[in-house]
């Protein structure tokens, strides 16, 4: 084998095919890229002197689709009316979803190319969302031309129906969020200056005008911090209240109003004390929590619309002799398509003419594609490989099979918050208790000294108030989040992490998890005596070079014998051509039989089950058989066997061949494995699992691992999975590998051990502080000090996990269970 | 100590000409992406692209 299997593409860092090399000079420098695409798209980048690009993105591009998609489709009236919104200068506004969209690099790239087009009026690309805003004048260019421009750099964009994009409400509420904070914030700085002022003439004397300076100005600021940054809280309580179950927005909604009300009374009647600072601080570090966990939820939330990506935009509709394209939506049941190679089907339907092979392992995780013919069913979302093909469209939008999956999902998603019910149900108990204890503590005082009766409620509620209680996990697990993002691991659910450290269960995909998702040469036997090993493959090569089927990847690094010509494709079956004079077959052993019909039988040495076999042949018999398989990731076994030393138990769930199967498992140390599992199965398994009383690390990458995925205690995704498993896991793998899992459950348990620690601090603290509160030996003051130095503690102990930064092969050497080295 | 009624009103100026920059910066989404511009200062040059007008690519 040629050592140019290493060398990858310029432009998207995939494998080089052998035939056709193309090469780039940048700079002098001869680079080497995979295909007419790359090329394009990189010449173009090169040309516009955004070269910069290949310096600074943090990750190779996707491959460049050639420039062969008609956008001229979005210059319809029906398009433009549903992607774009027209503002009143005649220019028009679209949102696009950009995929291949991974660094700052890459949107930099967008805008600096886009903006040089004449007609833009603006271009706003954010890779964290993968989101374009774009502004144009459709006078100047068409809508068409801007979305070819795009694909034209490599990338694919995919616009979105207007009407209120998700990125413009998250947006939206971010910015109020943090408006809010930012009130919050401001006004506790000054407010606790004054109430310095305040504490300090409490003990040592002060002018009583000034005193009352220092009261208004306190109550000019808090003001609108009570009423407009605690307004979330206002409107939390309420609603709760109304559904009849308080939760923790009672108490603070009460603390905080009920603080505010009083020093008004206060400040305005010249009464004792005011308690502006405890209800300004107490709203600041609510607010900061808030904005931490609606951080999180939006990085989870951004791909929510993954799935209906997986359509077409666009598709060739027939009627009668007239072919025209249209856009999706404009599909009806009973209409009648065409499906070129390289698109996929718009909507359930039956293949009316044409023949191809259909890669469907998006919906059924069959990982080989399923050849088929006319009267065949072909599911919406799915992959035309190789042939044209006409269909009738049976099942349209909400009833086609892909719906069918995304309510699968949906189901599988809203089953899940057990957790999230227990969290709430210990919320309700506290505040009720909170509640109780406060209200009988006035009610006492009221009795014996009526003057200290609310200072002491609010001390009560200020003191037990969430603050240590709340903070103590979500502080833990925001950190916790960051060290994980350091290792490679993106947390999209943070109760992931918990339920990560106490998962004794692990259950793997096989294609594209545990292998690579690409097939390659394993072995090859050569039948016929008279040829070498290296004559038959370099003759595959010349032939499966002519192939779009995925296994002919397989060949793709080797070098061709000559110049392949007169070649026919079949669909499903093979590759013929002639190669130095002679006419040779190379697919399925039926098919290169049929070509050598009398020709002496050679025992057909048939391949170990776990190998999917390509046979090549000529005219006097089968002359060899080359068995593939799909690589094991390279960190495969030794990342599960760390897993397994810390108390995780692998097992794999696969839809693939039990044989197939199988040789992945004994490559792995006999692994427990399953086979031929369809999503259901695997949602049943997981379920019987957890049935058993085990907590279930599910990792999965296809479409139809999405539900087992929503199931599942713990979802990770691989990085280089589909973007629906993304959305449903709960923890993506940036890297390519397993081996971030190991730190993960490592990291989680860390973390679960510092929730413990925090957690026993802040009940120590409540045991303590509450019945001083109670008993009125606490003034508002202290309590908040004490309240806000419990926080503190809380917090810095969370940063810890942040700071624990050994080298990452260092920490990779611990395997001690859970808790056991903090 | 009189100084006092003419600091703290001055503060509290102060205080609100700083939030409304941080509302005016909040607007105008200056803190929509964190990490583009960061990574823009490094990508954006000034030097002009070598002589190719950029009306090649829309031919779409």
């Amino acid at each position: 084998m040629s050592n140019a299997a290493e060398e990858r593409c310029f432009h998207c860092g995939g494998p080089l095919p052998w035939a056709a090399r193309r090469t780039l000079k940048v700079g002098g420098v001869p680079h080497a890229v995979c295909c007419g695409g790359c090329e394009a798209a990189a010449t173009l980048i090169l040309s516009q002197g955004l070269g910069r690009y290949y310096e600074f993105r943090e990750s190779p591009g996707p491959m460049a689709a050639g420039g062969t998609h008609d956008w001229t489709v979005f210059d319809r009236e029906a398009s433009l009316r549903r992607y774009t919104h027209e503002r009143t200068d005649g220019e028009r506004e679209a949102s696009l979803q950009i995929e291949g969209l991974h660094c700052a690099a890459c949107a930099w790239l967008i805008e600096s190319s886009l903006r040089r087009l004449a007609g833009i009026g603006d271009i706003q690309v954010n890779p964290s969302a993968a989101r374009a805003a774009l502004r144009f004048d459709p006078r100047r260019v068409s809508f068409g031309a801007v979305l070819a421009a795009i694909q034209a750099l490599g990338f694919v964009p995919l616009p979105l129906a207007f009407a209120g994009g998700a990125t413009a409400d998250f947006n939206a509420e971010r910015r109020t969020a943090l408006k809010r904070l930012a009130v919050a914030g401001f006004g506790m700085m000054q407010v606790m200056t004054y109430a310095t002022s305040l504490y300090a003439g409490a003990m040592d004397g002060i002018a009583p005008d000034l005193e009352q300076l220092l009261r208004f100005v306190s109550l000019i600021v808090t003001t609108p911090v009570v009423l407009y940054a605690a307004q979330p809280f206002f409107v939390g309580a309420w609603r709760s209240l109304r559904a009849r179950t308080p939760g923790m927005d009672v108490p603070v909604a009460l603390s905080i109003g009920g603080a505010y009300l009083w020093s008004v009374v206060a400040t305005l009647r010249g009464g004792a004390a005011v308690y502006f600072d405890s209800a300004v601080m107490f709203t600041f570090f609510l607010l900061l929590g808030r904005y931490v966990e609606m951080s999180l939820r939006h990085r989870s939330g951004l791909q929510h619309d993954a799935l209906a990506r997986l359509l077409p935009e666009s598709v060739l509709r027939l009627r009668g002799a007239t072919i025209e394209r249209v856009i999706a939506d404009e599909l009806r049941a009973g209409d009648w398509v065409r499906v070129l190679p390289g698109e996929r089907v718009p909507a359930d339907g039956t293949i009316a003419s044409g023949t191809t092979e259909i890669d469907e392992s998006l919906l059924t995780g069959e990982s080989l594609p399923r050849p088929r013919a006319v009267g065949d069913t072909v599911l919406a979302g799915t992959l035309n490989l190789t042939g044209p093909i006409e269909v009738m469209l049976e099942r349209v939008g909400q009833s086609s099979t892909l719906a069918a999956v995304a309510r699968l999902l949906e189901r599988a998603q809203g089953s899940r918050p057990r957790v999230a019910d227990l969290a709430d149900r210990f919320a309700v108990w506290f505040v009720s208790a909170v509640l109780l204890l406060a209200a009988g503590a006035g009610l006492y005082w009221l009795h014996v000294d009526a003057a200290r009766a609310f200072p002491t409620v609010l001390a009560v509620l200020v003191v037990t108030c969430p603050c240590a209680l709340s903070l103590a996990t979500p502080a833990a697990l925001a950190a916790a989040t960051s060290a994980l993002a350091r290792e490679g691991l993106l947390v999209t659910r943070t109760r992931a992490i918990e339920h990560l450290a106490r998962a004794d269960c692990l259950v793997l995909d096989k294609t594209g998890t545990l292998t690579r998702g690409e097939p390659r040469l394993e072995a090859w036997t050569v039948l016929d005596p008279r040829r070498s090993a290296e004559r038959c493959l370099a003759i595959a090569a010349a032939l499966e070079s002519h192939s779009g089927h995925p296994l002919a990847r397989a060949f793709a690094h080797l070098e061709p014998a000559a110049q392949a010509s007169d070649v026919a494709c079949v669909p499903g079956r093979g590759v013929e051509a002639t190669v130095a004079g002679v006419r040779y077959r190379i697919g399925r052993l039926e098919y290169v039989l049929a070509a050598c019909a009398g020709a002496p039988a050679r025992e057909a040495a048939s391949g170990a089950e776990e190998h999917t076999s390509v046979v090549l042949g000529d005219p006097t018999g089968v002359l060899a058989v080359f068995h593939l398989t799909d690589a094991l990731r390279a960190d495969a076994r030794a990342a599960l066997e760390r897993l397994r030393s810390l108390g995780l138990v692998p097992q794999i769930a696969s839809g693939d061949r039990a044989g197939a199967v199988a040789a992945i498992a004994r490559a792995l140390g006999h692994l427990p494995q399953r086979s031929d599992l369809s999503a259901a199965d695997k949602l049943a398994l997981v379920q019987a699992l957890q049935a058993g009383g085990h907590r279930v690390v599910m990792v999965g990458d296809g479409v139809n691992d999405a539900p087992v995925l929503a199931a599942a205690d713990v979802s990770v995704a691989i990085g280089s999975g589909t973007d629906l498993a993304k959305v449903s896991a709960d923890v993506v793998l940036l890297g390519d590998g397993l081996t971030p899992l190991v730190a993960a459950v490592l990291i989680s348990r860390r973390t679960l051990h510092v929730i413990r620690q925090n957690l026993i601090w802040a009940a120590l603290y409540n045991a303590t502080a509450v019945p001083l509160a109670a008993g009125g030996y606490l003034e508002p003051w202290m309590a908040a000090i004490g309240m806000s130095a419990s926080s503190l503690f809380v917090v810095l102990n969370a940063m810890r996990l942040l700071r624990g930064a050994a080298p990452r092969s260092a920490r990779l050497e611990h395997t001690a269970p859970a808790g056991a080295h903090v | 100590m009189s100084i006092l009624y003419l600091l703290i009103p001055l503060g509290l100026v102060l205080l609100v000409l700083a939030l409304w920059a941080f509302f005016w910066a909040v607007r105008e989404g200056q803190f929509d992406d964190l990490d583009t511009p960061g990574v823009q200062l490094l990508l954006d040059d000034d030097d002009a692209p070598p002589g190719n007008p950029p009306a090649s690519d829309r031919d779409g």
